[in-house]
Formats: structure tokens, C-alpha cells, sequence
């Protein structure tokens, strides 16, 4: 069984630039937002670190914030939510591979999105792994 | 001077004891703390620790912050700070190619250390063939 970790904030206000910023890293982590009041990521060094320096970061702006270290005993079945991880990163990555299958795709930048994405993809999805066979295959024919 | 900060240390942390060391308090000591449970040992500088001067702020690593605090007037070293913002922290924009890889040989590094000051001297050792390579306009 896997741990997770949930972060719990908030914000004043005003200015709301900073709302937004905490907002974009979130999503930026891949964290998932359980009924708009949790936000969850699986407990692993990188993201418990990300978390720490977040919640550190909202109690710098005079926010409210709780981190906690869990596991599930309830309710949502451990493979649902690694289904909801796993969904947002395929359909990002489905994207990708209906602009790699266009004529003349920008590679570089299209690599730089893989990227990306892979630091946000916690369970090693197998449409990820499509996409890399993809970029490499098409590597090779522009070699 | 005594410095202190969490144990386990990462790619941020090997990277401000080697400032520290080559830059700032060449015979600095290093003790390392559990993240819960401890107080910080009175008399000790702490750094890479959330809340305390030297640490993360904004979109800054705090090997980021010694650097500004200590003023250190060397570009080679800003650079080294603009890699360990994208190694250590979730940026929108990524333009240090160096970052995810030097992330990793950190982590690795602490892996086969037997503890935090082995890692430290391999850590001393990675940083400054980091910044040999940089200074020879590479990167």
C-alpha cells in the first residue's frame, strides 16, 4: 500500500498573484485536488520535499496551511485515485502524440512538453512510454 | 562557525556546503538534524531549513540565498544558482539543461554515502568539477 501526502491552505485574499502562483505549482506537481479541499501527491522524496517548501512558502505569505503524511482507511479505493493521476497525465500525453502524428511537428519543443510531463507522471503510464518510442523513432528518421 | 540543516542532504544542500566551504567560512562545520522532533543546536547557522534566513524564498533555492547574503562577485556562481532553482524547485520555465541530471546524481550520491558526511565530501568533490566546467565556458 502506498503513502500520500496532503496539503490543506489558505490564502488572504488579496493579492491574488500569490493565490495563483501557489495555484500553477500545484498543478504544475501534478498535485490532485479530492473534493476542493485536499490537495494529494504519493509520498515519494521529491514530492514530500515540494510540499514542505510550499507549505513553508504559504506561511512566508501569512497563509494558513497544514501538511500531513497519510494513507487511505476509507472511501475513495487506493486504485481510483492513482486512476485520477494516471488520467490527467494520459490526456496530456494523448495531446502530444496527436501533434507528433501532424506533419513537420516542432520536435524540440514537443520533447521539451514530454519533459515536462514526465516529471508529473508518478505512476509510469504506458501511453508515456508511447510517446518516447514516438519521439525516438522520430529522431531516428530525422537523423 | 557551526552550520546546521536538515539531514539527507540533496542536490540544494551538497551545493551550499560546498559555498560555504570553498567561499564563505572555510573551516566551517557541518551537523546534520532530523526534519522532526529536534530543536536546532544553539550557536549553529541554520540553512536549507523552511522558515530560517538561509532557505528557499519566492522561486529561490537557498544556495540562491548565501550567495546574495555573502556576496560572492563571481557569475560562474550566479549560474550555479540559476541550475539549483530548476534542480531543486518546480519552475514554469526551464532554460538550465544541467538541472534534472545534476538532481539526480545527487540523490544518487547520498544513496551510496553511509551518511551525510560522506555525502558531503562527494558532494564538495561533484560541485567543484561542476564549477571547473562551467569556468571553462561549457554549459
Amino acid at each position: 500500500m502506498s503513502n500520500w501526502i496532503l496539503l490543506n491552505y489558505k490564502l488572504p485574499t488579496h493579492p491574488s498573484a500569490l493565490r495563483v502562483h501557489v495555484w500553477r505549482k500545484l498543478k504544475r506537481l501534478g498535485a490532485i485536488l479530492l473534493n476542493d479541499a485536499v490537495w494529494v501527491l504519493p509520498d515519494m522524496p521529491r514530492t514530500f520535499e515540494q510540499f514542505q517548501w510550499l507549505a513553508a512558502e504559504i506561511q512566508e505569505m501569512q497563509g494558513d496551511v497544514t501538511f500531513w503524511r497519510s494513507n487511505l482507511v476509507m472511501g475513495l479505493p487506493e486504485a481510483k485515485l492513482v486512476e485520477q493521476f494516471s488520467k490527467q497525465v494520459h490526456e496530456e500525453y494523448k495531446t502530444l502524440l496527436k501533434r507528433l502524428g501532424k506533419k513537420n511537428p516542432d520536435l524540440s519543443r514537443l520533447s521539451q512538453e514530454y519533459q515536462q510531463i514526465v516529471g508529473r507522471d508518478y505512476f509510469q503510464s504506458e501511453v508515456g512510454k508511447q510517446v518516447k518510442e514516438r519521439l525516438l523513432a522520430l529522431r531516428g528518421e530525422k537523423g | 562557525m557551526k552550520w546546521v540543516t536538515w539531514e539527507n542532504i540533496g542536490v540544494d544542500r551538497m551545493g551550499c556546503i560546498w559555498l560555504i566551504r570553498r567561499w564563505i567560512d572555510p573551516n566551517a562545520e557541518f551537523l546534520f538534524v532530523p526534519v522532526e522532533g529536534i530543536s536546532l543546536p544553539k550557536g549553529a547557522k541554520p540553512f536549507d531549513i523552511p522558515g530560517t534566513r538561509y532557505s528557499h524564498h519566492g522561486n529561490h533555492c537557498t544556495f540562491h540565498a548565501l550567495l546574495k547574503e555573502y556576496n560572492v562577485p563571481d557569475p560562474i556562481l550566479s549560474q550555479i544558482a540559476s541550475i539549483i532553482d530548476e534542480a531543486d524547485l518546480v519552475q514554469e520555465i526551464n532554460v538550465e539543461p544541467i538541472a534534472p541530471g545534476l538532481d539526480a546524481v545527487c540523490r544518487g550520491i547520498r544513496r551510496i554515502s553511509a551518511d551525510d558526511y560522506e555525502a558531503l565530501d562527494r558532494g564538495i568533490l561533484l560541485y567543484e568539477a561542476l564549477y571547473t566546467e562551467l569556468s571553462a565556458g561549457n554549459g
